[in-house]
């Protein structure tokens, strides 16, 4: 039997569809031809190939002309929608204006959003060898077992991998930002900045405006100022005569100007005022030489793609094989991560990369497509619940001779027009708007119309809008039948009301949903906030001082206790609500030799906890009536961790330093509440090696600061006095979560309010709809009540299953985002309960809104227009 | 480019066309540049391209026989118009006339 070899249906039915039908006859030959001799080969090869072909045809010159594109038509056909779409407009203001409202809302919140997004995006991209730039990290194990990872690196590390490794074109080392005192006398400030290495200049596009790039940061005794501080420094424009000038540093070094760079700006992550060699530091600090010690910030260049994986893999060891056997050896390993992504992406969990700030980028996009889509939604609703209005014009256009795709298209078409004006005007209200958006997100952010992509992403928010608007009352209108159309009656759609009706519980789900979002988000912030530290960081002020001498420190102390309002003094190496300073070199009694732990480190004075207000669980504070400069007291984490039931008297010794356990503090959280307590000793040792002083203020503490100012200029003349509050200083640790949280606030209640006009149109059609019922039931007895409860309840019940579908939906996001605090607030059910009241209050006051204005109609009004 | 104007693929297609002479249909003409040129074309291409030069006035095409292979539909057969020759010609002419007046030490390239 002869086998029929047959080319695919379905594409062929597509060629069939879209051919023009002067090039189809042999255009269709020359394809089964050809997929008969491909069959011979192979018969899944010959479909697939048959398939790509008839898609490769779809191109113009292929494509016929479809009939609703036919020109001459469409021209008086559109001004025809236009005209007609005008005067529906008119003739329903309200409804018109409820439709506008909630696009514009929509739109406008988008575009915000969008904004936003686009900035977080544009983040640290602007350097001409971004592709290239990875930063090196540092993972380091912890005493239970998990890592936690930094940017300071081991500066031999980054001399190895300069030395000896081929694929890796630069490397560049950067300190952590730093304040240092620039200029003399009355023109001396504080300015932030950074030590870099010459290569940072190279690797970096951070352009020079004045002075030679490439060799820039090569002149040791050299500084690199920005635009706007120099400026500012030197009250003139800037010309290159200022290259060579000197600027006192710190009140004794003086430096010379290399250079001026460009200030980093908005979209920079690394923000600096000034630039010095890095060889600078490393000569005064010998310390960084110690494979043992994290310095500087590493940032390598490696240009071929391709050796990433092969540099990684080589560097993950160094360290450990550098330390081996050594004393300062430390269980750590050395990862790549692009210097482009870690704005996004910079949460490590256990050594690997695991998001960030992208989470809020990428809450934010889905909340901006929801807020779209709701608006969206209001549209189809309104539009199609009023379809009885439009239904005599759709019944004598069909009687005329319309076709359903041209009723479609006039739907489409009026679609299209209200998205437009609706995103003109959002845009108008955008801009209005900015400014205050901006201080809310602290952002410089503006609408750049110079960019095609602004129009791209605007002529998409029309398109897009209509067709997602549109598309369902152009299938739905054209469907009504002449001849009931033309009568004017009521077609009850089943169908209709169903999809109308699910459209409002999607709208009312996301709504409840961002509600819940919101409260619990603000309970977290509330937990982290008010949960108890272990020490008192209310009206506790932080100084920043080089202490120096301890003569000095203690005149100083005595002099700040003279102060009425200071109750208690006490030096520190940090602030123990921030602190972050460890080392590997901690041992004692019973540990195994084998395993490495890093121990934070806190050199502080003998007043340190009673001026924090700590709790000691076992053993004594330190106390200047013992010689307690070898004596440690360490917290219960490190107590566990060294496995000392009874830790008074243990041996415990760090950076070689032997002394003995004294006593034990209660667990305080040094850092934010995204991390667990660390191990920590706590040491009054060296007192003059702090840099902190720790002040604790009660009464009047605007006075008592003013009285601290003046006796820090008395004893520390040369320092700048800044000081910041510990509790203020905690709050800007969760900046991002507070922005989310204001964030996701705000969009809540837009979402609430376009569901809302959605809910007031379609309840107010409702009303108008049975307003005869109303009469009837009126006359009959009805009171006011229980008419407003039988026009409500139908869609009170749509915001209850609303509910029913959010609460579980928004249990499960919200406890993932819970999950990236190491402590954090039970998802109680009142959050929950909370959300749909007022998804339900809300939505049942605008209901009765309607309703109530239908029941107290005269009956006699609504039966007599028949 | 004068007045004719015409692109490199469409060049091809139209060259191909004057080579084929009485067998140039949509499948000879592709199988004929796949082989001779080695090169990849799509029906989409190259029924874009001749439909083109036949706008153009530089083809002209008529149905042949149908054949059981096509599915009963008939082959469009294409030939060459007089002004499509033209075109190729001053193709041709002005690709000479450059290469005439380019220097003879253009192409060294052994001084680096």
């Amino acid at each position: 039997m002869k086998y029929e070899v047959n080319p695919p249906a379905i594409p062929l039915k597509l060629l069939r569809w879209f051919c023009h039908p002067d090039l189809l006859e042999d255009v269709e030959g020359d394809l089964s031809e050809l997929f008969k001799h491909r069959y011979k080969a192979g018969k899944n090869k010959a479909r697939l190939y048959f398939w790509a072909e008839v898609l490769l045809l779809f191109r113009p010159g292929i494509i016929k002309n479809f009939q609703p594109f036919n020109n001459k038509i469409n021209y008086d056909m559109l001004s025809n929608f236009f005209k007609i779409a005008r005067r529906n407009a008119m003739l329903y203001k309200g409804y018109t204006f409820l439709n506008l409202l909630g696009l514009i809302t929509g739109v406008a919140s988008s575009l915000l959003i969008l904004l936003w997004i686009n900035d977080e995006v544009q983040m640290d991209k602007f350097h001409a060898q971004g592709e290239n730039i990875y930063q090196i990290f540092r993972n380091m194990k912890q005493s239970d077992g998990d890592y936690i990872t930094n940017s300071s690196i081991p500066k031999p590390a980054g001399d190895l991998i300069k030395a000896e490794y081929p694929e890796v074109s630069e490397v560049a080392f950067l300190s952590w930002p730093m304040e240092f005192t620039l200029g003399e006398g009355s023109e001396a400030t504080q300015q932030g900045g950074r030590f870099a290495s010459p290569e940072f200049m190279k690797m970096f596009s951070f352009p020079l405006i004045i002075g030679d790039q490439s060799t820039a940061l090569e002149d040791e005794a050299g500084i690199l100022l920005s635009k706007s501080y120099a400026e500012s420094y030197f009250d003139a424009e800037l010309s290159s005569d200022l290259i060579g000038q000197t600027i006192l540093v710190e009140g004794q070094y003086e430096v010379k100007i290399s250079g001026v760079f460009d200030d980093p700006g908005n979209n920079s992550t690394l923000d600096f005022d000034w630039i010095l060699p890095a060889k600078q530091f490393f000569i005064r600090n010998e310390w960084v030489d110690d494979w043992g010690n994290g310095s500087f910030n590493v940032y390598v260049t490696i240009e071929d793609p391709g050796q990433v994986s092969a540099v990684s893999e080589r560097v993950f060891n160094e360290i450990k094989d550098h330390t081996q056997g050594a004393s300062n050896a430390g269980d750590e390993t050395l990862i790549l991560h692009k210097f482009q992504d870690y704005y996004l992406y910079s949460n490590f969990d256990n050594g690997v990369v695991n998001g960030g700030r992208i989470e809020y980028v990428r809450i934010m996009t889905v909340v901006s497509i929801l807020i779209l889509l709701i608006a969206c939604i209001n549209f189809m609703n309104l539009t199609t619940a009023r379809s009885d209005r439009r239904s005599k014009e759709i019944g004598l256009r069909k009687a005329m001779g319309a076709p359903k795709s041209s009723i479609a298209a006039q739907f489409m078409a009026e679609a299209f027009l209200y998205s437009l004006i609706a995103v003109v005007m959002a845009l108008v209200v955008t801009i209005i708007l900015l400014p205050y958006f901006n201080q809310l997100v602290d952002k410089n952010l503006m609408i750049n119309f110079l960019e095609i992509r602004t129009w791209a992403v605007l002529l998409t928010l029309v398109v897009g809008i209509g067709t997602m608007s549109g598309s369902y009352p152009a299938v739905i209108l054209p469907a009504l039948s002449i001849i009931q159309s033309l009568k004017g009656g009521m077609q009850k759609r089943r169908g209709g009301i169903l999809v109308r009706k699910g459209l409002v519980v999607f709208q009312f789900s996301i709504s409840i949903l961002l509600i819940i979002g919101t409260s619990v988000i603000y309970q977290q912030l509330d937990y982290v906030m008010s949960k108890d530290l272990g020490l008192n960081k209310e009206n506790l002020l932080q100084l920043q001082l080089d202490v120096d001498s301890l003569e000095q420190l203690n005149a100083y102390k005595t002099e700040l206790m003279k102060i009425a309002q200071v109750s208690a003094v006490s030096a520190t190496s940090g602030n123990p609500v921030s602190y972050g300073r460890s080392t590997s070199s901690a041992d004692w009694e019973g540990k195994d030799p084998t395993k490495g732990y890093e121990v934070n480190i806190m050199l502080t004075d003998e007043d340190f906890i009673p001026t924090m207000q700590m709790e000691m669980v076992q053993g004594r504070g330190f106390s200047k009536e013992y010689n307690d400069a070898r004596n440690y007291i360490i917290n219960e984490v490190a107590a566990d961790l060294m496995g000392f039931d009874n830790a008074i008297g243990k041996r415990l010794s760090f950076w070689g330093i032997e002394g003995q356990v004294i006593g034990v503090v209660k667990d305080f959280h040094m850092r934010n509440m995204h991390e667990a307590i660390a191990p920590l000793i706590i040491t009054c040792m060296n007192p003059e090696r702090s840099s902190n002083v720790m002040i604790r203020l009660e009464g009047d503490i605007s006075e008592g600061i003013t009285a601290i100012e003046q006796v820090t200029e008395l004893i520390y003349p040369s320092n700048q006095f800044e000081y910041r509050f510990s509790d203020e200083l905690l709050e800007s640790s969760y900046e991002s979560e507070q922005t989310a949280s204001t964030l996701v606030n705000i969009f809540a209640g837009i979402s609430i309010l376009i569901s809302c006009l959605g809910l007031f149109g379609l309840s107010a059609f409702t009303a108008e709809q049975r307003s005869k019922e109303v009469g009837i039931r009126k006359v009959l007895g009805s009171k006011v009540w229980q008419i407003i409860l039988m026009l409500s309840k139908d869609y009170a019940k749509l915001i209850i299953i609303a509910f029913m579908v959010a609460a579980p939906v928004g249990y499960y996001i919200m406890q993932g985002w819970l999950d990236n605090f190491e402590f954090r607030t039970v998802l109680q059910p009142g959050v929950f309960i909370l959300a749909g009241l007022i998804g339900l209050i809300i939505g049942a006051l605008t209901i009765s809104f309607k309703s109530y204005q239908a029941a107290v109609v005269n009956p006699v009004q609504s039966l007599k227009n028949e | 480019m004068g007045k004719y104007s015409i692109g490199e693929f469409e060049e091809i297609v139209l060259l191909t066309v004057a080579v084929l002479y009485e067998n140039a249909y949509g499948i000879s003409i592709k199988e004929e540049i796949e082989t001779k040129l080695n090169r990849k074309v799509s029906v989409g291409a190259m029924r874009t391209a001749l439909n083109r030069l036949e706008k153009k006035g530089y083809l002209k095409s008529e149905f042949g026989e149908a054949t059981a292979e096509r599915g009963g539909k008939r082959k469009r057969f294409f030939k060459v118009t007089k002004s499509g020759k033209e075109a190729l010609e001053q193709v041709m002419e002005s690709r000479q006339k450059l290469w005439s007046s380019i220097p003879s030490s253009a192409f060294e390239f052994d001084f680096a």
